[in-house]
């Protein structure tokens, strides 16, 4: 496998090192030093703490009810600190958990803030064209009959006469559709039915075939599964693709750089 | 020197961040509300399909009860992709739903999981230590704990940890944010939306008043606001909250009552909240903060009672077991209660309060959803997952008891494999979906998706079937939900009824109606209006003979060789009386059908229960929204 030149780079080295040394220290609880007894509220935090009240009521809290939510800042300042010194933080698997998502995070951050070049995503989209073809687009004309035998003898005079119009039997199924998309007819007339549709031969009276309302004669007048639409159309789809999947690259190749540095035995 | 190690690495990596600009992970049609990403239809062409109330691991009683889906999941299975539930099982559905609304409780938004994961010495309040320790003992004392936490949530007696909303705060922020940017990923303007919302669960001694709240706005708005929180607030602060948020951000929302059936006859209550007589403020803002409801989902069916309606046979669907008292059963149902629980006599209530001050309080539509608590929003009966976790296929869920904790009352087969919103909407997107709902163009079904539609006016022809009647009940009448001021005649309503193409054969479609009479007394009748074999089956006695039953119960088969594809009719109400305020709306019914029970004894090679097996088979059902006949004004 070839290794992407980025793990190459000092600066990923310096930096998963010190993402290590963070890990570490936020694991053994002591980046925060347990002698500092000091809190300092600043205005800015004093108007975080505001802001964060504004979010839900959509008003400023008063004088009083600020207090209350300083106080209530405070007392959990104090008790985290508390907490870390006493290393409540270890092996605490909530802590452990948001711990590994930091680093997860961290790993593919790059790849989520990233602006990927057209030439980039234009060839993602090349690679992948499935993930982008649209639905199938379905037109075809339909009669439908209750039963079989009076579906057998419209088809009779169908093929002798030609004239389809009023052929069929009342229902509220649309007699014709253009360009439709293969979910919307499947939602419409069910999933037999299209499979049916889709195996026809284009421009001829087929029938009958069956569905979940009974019987139709179908003729499908032209499918089409489109081409995948230029990048220009579709590129925030294609972004969100491309960024979906390089981010989970990332997280998985930071990963193995730092997993190869691990023994690990399993007692049998 | 450690510091200035880890402070140079935290420089470093700050300094990285800001070099690129900070984007989220969806494009810009996703996070919107969806305005001018699609193009509309001319009118709505066909019902979208959806869930407005799944939870996921983020409810504080879903996770205890055993889910570990998240939100992502349920947008995977909603959109039709294949998942595993929690207990191990590959779920699909069988066709995808068209859009979701996860509506996790938004009482300590994912403090369940933080409590769960929480270490031991960490907590100190004894009650939490005790459902703690039950929560890992075994999957069974954790629902358990839950069923506690239900009803400690219900009487007030919450520990002070969990209800504090400042300090849960800043947990909610981060869920809430990353939760609205996982909608956002998910969301496809066209093909299926990702709606954001949450549940209000509001819940006085255990009287259910709950609402899920629904936005019809993207992300760049919904960030603006967190979820509101029901524990010790009332209903109208629920409206407060929904009235800042639009006027706040420009955007919308609304909130849908559900299990009025468990709310111990407060959900519609005549009275104010306080007890005392219904201002016309308060009414006007609870018809427009509350345009549709929730009918009919897995903790039973809210339409009608037969104490109430004792002269329709087809009451008493999805009663059972619900009509004993409230959600946590700590309070006994009085009859009295019922008037205040179901939607028929809500309707009713509402032109009768309307009459007295001039608002009605209860104009809404109705809708179905599931209130699955597994992150997967299942209503077909051959496929369901049950209410939570514990209830996931396995073979004897149908018999047991399932009281949410307590010993009293409840049994799994109670809980319908139901149901879903069909809404007609011109186009798939938030905007759309959220307007449809907000004029009450949508309908409740039981999980079947069958095509129902409804038009009122006064001119429609009795062959109005014969053109092109959908365009022609768009001009010349109003959708359901809508409202006709009254000309003196009697009102006309075009109706047609298309079945499931996957499912069962129509029996029936009836018009219910509800009006005021002269001395000023609520009433009510069903009317049969069209149903399969119109020639054979003849109206005895007031009654029309029941259409039949080909389920198979050893096999859990039935045969589409009953009932009918479509039931149409133009139908005129032919008990109108000039002056009359009045509302109508149509009940489909299906026919009969094998319910989740008798396939899961056919799976699991089970025997069901005499009442279980009693109970097995049922007929899934549409109800519409009502179209209003409002009499003239005086004078006007």
């Amino acid at each position: 496998m070839k290794i992407p030149g980025w793990t190459r780079e000092p600066l990923v080295h310096f930096l998963i090192g010190g993402l290590l040394l963070f890990a570490f220290f936020a694991w053994r609880g002591e980046d925060v030093d347990p002698a500092s007894r000091s809190i300092d509220i600043s205005r800015e935090q004093q108007a975080r703490i505001a802001l964060q009240f504004e979010q839900t009521m959509q008003r400023s809290p008063t004088d009083g009810e600020l207090d209350v939510l300083v106080d209530q800042y405070i007392r959990e300042e104090v008790l985290y600190r508390e907490a870390l010194r006493l290393g409540l933080n270890n092996d605490d698997a909530v802590v452990r958990k948001r711990m590994a998502q930091k680093m997860d995070y961290l790993a593919a951050s790059r790849a989520e803030t990233q602006q990927p070049s057209d030439t980039t995503l234009q060839a993602w989209l090349e690679k992948h064209p499935v993930r982008f073809a649209p639905d199938s687009q379905l037109s075809f004309d339909q009669l439908w009959f209750a039963e079989r035998p009076a579906a057998d003898a419209a088809k009779a005079r169908l093929d002798a006469e030609g004239r389809w119009q009023d052929l069929g039997e009342r229902i509220s199924l649309p007699p014709s559709l253009d360009d439709a998309s293969s979910s919307d007819v499947t939602a419409r007339f069910g999933s037999e039915f299209v499979t049916n549709l889709e195996g026809a031969a284009k421009d001829e009276w087929e029938g009958p075939v069956r569905s979940g309302f009974g019987f139709h004669l179908i003729r499908l007048r032209d499918a089409t599964s489109g081409p995948v639409p230029p990048l220009a159309e579709i590129r925030g789809q294609v972004e969100n693709n491309w960024r979906a999947a390089t981010m989970a690259k990332r997280r998985d190749e930071a990963f193995r750089i730092l997993r190869d540095s691990y023994d690990v035995t399993l007692e049998k | 020197m450690r510091n200035s190690v880890l402070g140079a690495a935290a420089l470093a990596m700050m300094s990285m961040l800001a070099g690129c600009d900070m984007i989220g992970g969806a494009s810009e049609e996703a996070s919107g509300d969806g305005t001018d990403t699609v193009a509309l239809a001319e009118f709505p062409e066909r019902p979208l399909w959806g869930d407005t109330h799944l939870h996921t691991d983020n409810s504080i009683d879903a996770f205890g009860f055993g889910v570990r889906l998240g939100p992502d999941d349920a947008l995977r299975f909603a959109s039709g992709e294949e998942v595993t539930s929690t207990t191990g099982v590959t779920a699909k559905l069988d066709r995808p739903l068209d859009f979701l609304v996860i509506a996790d409780h938004s009482d300590a938004l994912g403090s369940t999981r933080r409590l769960y994961d929480a270490p031991r010495v960490m907590i100190q309040d004894e009650t939490l230590l005790r459902w703690y320790d039950m929560m890992h003992e075994s999957p069974e004392q954790s629902q358990l704990a839950i069923a506690e936490l239900i009803t400690a949530a219900a009487d007030g007696s919450l520990p002070k940890s969990l209800t504090d909303p400042e300090r849960q705060k800043e947990a909610t922020t981060t869920i809430w944010n990353d939760h609205l940017d996982t909608l956002d990923d998910f969301n496809q303007p066209g093909k299926f939306t990702a709606i954001a919302g949450f549940e209000y669960t509001l819940m006085p001694g255990g009287d259910n008043l709950h609402r899920v709240v629904m936005f019809r706005d993207g992300s760049d708005r919904t960030k603006k606001v967190l979820p509101y929180p029901a524990l010790s607030t009332e209903v109208t602060g629920l409206w407060d909250y929904m009235d800042a948020y639009e006027k706040a951000t420009g955007g919308k929302a609304l909130a849908i009552p559900h299990n009025s059936n468990i709310s111990n006859g407060l959900m519609f209550e005549l009275t104010g909240p306080d007890g005392g007589p219904m201002t016309a403020e308060y009414a006007r803002r609870r018809a427009r903060h509350e345009p549709v409801v929730e009918v009919t989902q897995i903790k039973g069916d809210s339409e009608a009672h037969p104490f109430l309606s004792p002269n329709d046979e087809f009451a008493g669907f999805g009663d059972a077991g619900w009509e004993l008292g409230n959600l946590d059963m700590s309070g006994a149902k009085k009859s009295e209660m019922f008037a205040g629980e179901y939607i028929r006599e809500a309707l009713k209530r509402g032109l009768s309060i309307e009459q007295q001050i001039g608002v009605n309080p209860y104009h809404f539509g109705m809708i179905g959803s599931t209130d699955s608590h597994t992150a997967l929003a299942t209503a077909d009966e051959d496929n369901f997952f049950g209410k939570h976790t514990g209830n996931e296929p396995r073979a004897e869920r149908g018999n047991e008891a399932q009281n949410l904790g307590t010993r009293v009352g409840r049994f799994g087969w109670n809980y319908l494999a139901s149901g879903y919103a069909a809404v007609w909407a011109r186009a798939n997107t938030r905007a759309e979906i959220f307007d449809a709902m907000a004029r009450r163009e949508v309908y409740a079904t039981t999980g079947s998706r069958m095509t129902l539609r409804l038009f009122a006016g006064f001119d429609f022809a009795d062959n109005a079937f014969d053109g092109d009647w959908v365009r022609d009940g768009y001009a010349n009448g109003v959708p359901m939900g809508g409202s006709l001021v009254g000309e003196g005649k009697a009102p006309r309503f075009v109706v047609s009824a298309l079945k499931d193409p996957e499912g069962a054969n129509l029996d029936r479609v009836q018009i219910v109606k509800g009006w005021v009479d002269a001395s000023g007394n609520t009433q009510e009748r069903v009317y049969d209006i069209a149903w399969s074999d119109m020639e054979g089956r003849k109206t005895a006695g007031g009654k029309l003979p029941a259409v039949g039953d080909t389920v198979d119960r050893a096999k859990a088969t039935y045969e589409n060789s009953i009932g009918a594809a479509e039931l149409n009719t133009v139908w005129t109400d032919p008990d109108y009386l000039p002056g009359q305020n009045a509302f109508y709306y149509v009940r489909v019914l299906e026919i009969p059908t094998p319910r989740w029970t008798l396939f899961d004894a056919v799976r699991f090679g089970t025997k069901l229960n005499a009442e279980s097996a009693a109970n097995s088979v049922s007929q899934e059902r549409a109800y519409s929204s009502p179209v209003w006949l409002n009499a003239a004004k005086k004078g006007a």
